[in-house]
């Protein structure tokens, strides 16, 4: 009985895997292909649709777009959206409970609900169109998710820590950077990465909201391309590993933190 | 110092400029939410009852946009699809995260850190990523024609993307390889935390295998349940990476979504209290999801 379970259980996790695995093992396989149907011939692999792409798509001026706006966005989420929570979860601000709700409401909206009118706000701007108008709304869509993580940080610090450092005369913001902040240092990560993560993968906010050629986040980028060599699968697939490369690579370096990240994310509810 | 900051005068003085800098720290996530989120919320409400092309003047049309959607066979063809893709984003995963859940939940596993990492990486990859790999498998001169080929089953062959009946369970089968990882993590983590004493009271019962499912892992794992089916009926709801990436809601309008239309209409189309009202109607449908399955999921309480 329990070794029948057991030959049942890796038999579903290995199948499960291979779904998972196998259509990305094709992908690889037609990135390193010369034909452009992208069929695999293990014999015969290259590595010049890399170079192609890289050339043809700008492919580097377009990361460069979107590290400078992923470190942009996580930086400056992290310090307003842990600020926040600090107010909130320990500094008790007067109505803070009230202002908590409203945050949290904005994880229950829907991006597709507030996108028409913001896209006529932000055009409206001298930037409108480029990339500053996305680190807006990527900084302003993280405020709910992130006060939301922080503040269940640091209501679990332990209250007689923070006691005794006002006790000691420290300041409230002297006591933010010598106990709270080093303690809370494993969450901000993951909510660093997340952030990253999400930004990274943007596609719809890019799609809509930037007009201006030049300044196409990697994925917008490499989604036009796709659509314009739509019968070159080889280059296509060479471009889809470009992109999918440091999220992947942050991914196998912090799987843990990914994980617990996404699901606490997904039990907010 | 530390005599005088106890003294009762001092400490209230204290907490009081504490909360003017507590208001400070709270300023520029509010601004930021505020202008991103909370305005253009109320905006797209105010915009839906107007007629605009975005450019000259717009004009008051109370709730036509609405009503024209009663009679819009458009919105109601993009509503439809939304039905079939709930199966394959909610349904299908959902069901099929709690068999294998089910069935593993007792096993001590090995490597299963290597197992949740790989079943859950779908779940990083970007859309641009996942609409490439899609269209490699199932494109005119893709790998699954080229399967059916090599298997003599050529008659069965598809331009599986350009096809009215296939395109739209092709692009939810995306939608299954991305959500099925998420569910399963959940439902194991969660079948993981259910007590082994209400599975050894139930074998006492005598509970064989599929009534220990209904009676104890089912109702244990009410929370999780929540969880995926409000993640994925919500996903499902807003589909328009993969769509707008591989067939623009084609061919014809046969894989269309409420997203894609509401993006054609506020941004090709020029009718942007429409574009809005597509925006407001998901936002009601989504917080109906929401409070539902909150509501349902207490009542068996």
């Amino acid at each position: 009985m329990t070794r029948l379970n057991r030959v049942v259980t890796y038999a579903i996790l290995i199948s499960f895997s291979f779904m998972v695995i196998v259509p990305l093992l094709l992908l690889l396989g037609a990135a390193f292909s010369p034909v452009q149907s992208g069929r695999i011939d293990l014999g015969d692999l290259n590595y010049s649709n890399f170079v192609n792409v890289w050339r043809e798509a700008e492919f580097g001026k377009h990361l460069l777009i979107s590290l400078r706006l992923c470190t942009l966005v996580v930086a400056i989420t992290l310090v307003i959206t842990t600020l926040a929570a600090y107010a909130i979860a320990i500094l008790n601000v007067p109505g803070s409970k009230w202002i908590f709700t409203i945050i949290l409401a904005g994880l229950m909206i829907p991006l597709e609900s507030i996108l028409v009118p913001l896209y006529f706000t932000l055009r409206a701007m001298p930037f409108g169109g480029g990339a500053t108008t996305l680190l807006i709304a990527h900084v302003g869509l993280n405020v709910s998710f992130g006060v939301f993580w922080m503040r269940a940080t640091f209501l679990a610090i332990p209250k007689s820590l923070l006691e005794s450092a006002s006790i000691d005369g420290a300041s409230p913001f002297k006591t933010f950077r010598m106990i709270v902040l080093p303690l809370t240092k494993p969450a901000l990560i993951t909510l660093g990465l997340l952030t990253f993560l999400w930004t990274w993968n943007d596609y719809f906010l890019a799609v809509i909201l930037i007009t201006d050629p030049n300044q196409l986040p990697v994925t917008l980028a490499i989604g036009e391309f796709a659509t314009k060599y739509s019968n070159k699968y080889n280059l296509m697939s060479a471009a889809a590993v470009l992109v999918a490369l440091p999220v992947v690579t942050l991914y196998i370096f912090f799987q843990r933190k990914f994980i617990q990240g996404v699901l606490t994310g997904a039990l907010k509810g | 110092m530390r005599i005088m900051s106890a003294s009762p005068s001092l400490t209230r003085k204290k907490k009081k400029s504490g909360s003017k800098i507590g208001f400070l720290y709270l300023l520029p996530a509010l601004i930021a939410y505020g202008y991103v989120v909370i305005v253009p919320t109320f905006q797209s409400l105010w915009f839906s009852f107007f007629k605009w092309n975005g450019i000259t003047e717009a004009q008051w049309v109370g709730l036509n946009n609405y009503i024209g959607f009663l009679s819009n066979p458009l919105i109601k063809q993009a509503f439809s699809h939304t039905l079939v893709l709930i199966l394959f984003y909610s349904v299908l995963p959902i069901s099929l995260g709690l068999l294998t859940a089910a069935l593993i939940s007792k096993t001590q596993i090995r490597f299963s850190g290597f197992f949740r990492s790989v079943i859950f990486l779908p779940q990083i990859l970007t859309s641009v990523v996942i609409a490439v790999i899609w269209r490699q498998i199932f494109s005119t001169d893709g790998i699954l024609n080229d399967a059916l080929r090599a298997v003599g089953l050529e008659s069965l062959t598809q331009p599986w993307l350009g096809s009215f009946t296939f395109t739209l369970p092709v692009l939810g089968l995306a939608g299954s390889w991305t959500t099925m990882g998420l569910c399963m993590l959940l439902f194991i983590s969660g079948t993981a935390n259910i007590s082994t004493e209400l599975y050894d009271a139930a074998k006492l019962d005598g509970a064989g295998a599929i009534r220990e499912f209904f009676s104890v892992t089912l109702p244990g794992l009410r929370p999780q349940l929540a969880v995926a089916m409000t993640l994925t009926l919500i996903a499902a709801l807003r589909v328009f990476d993969l769509v707008w990436l591989t067939t623009r809601g084609g061919p014809g309008t046969s894989s269309i979504t409420p997203s894609v239309l509401l993006y054609s209409k506020a941004f090709t189309q020029s009718d942007v209290g429409a574009g809005a009202a597509i925006g407001v109607l998901l936002a009601i449908l989504a917080l109906v999801v929401a409070l539902v399955i909150v509501r349902v999921m207490d009542d068996k309480d």
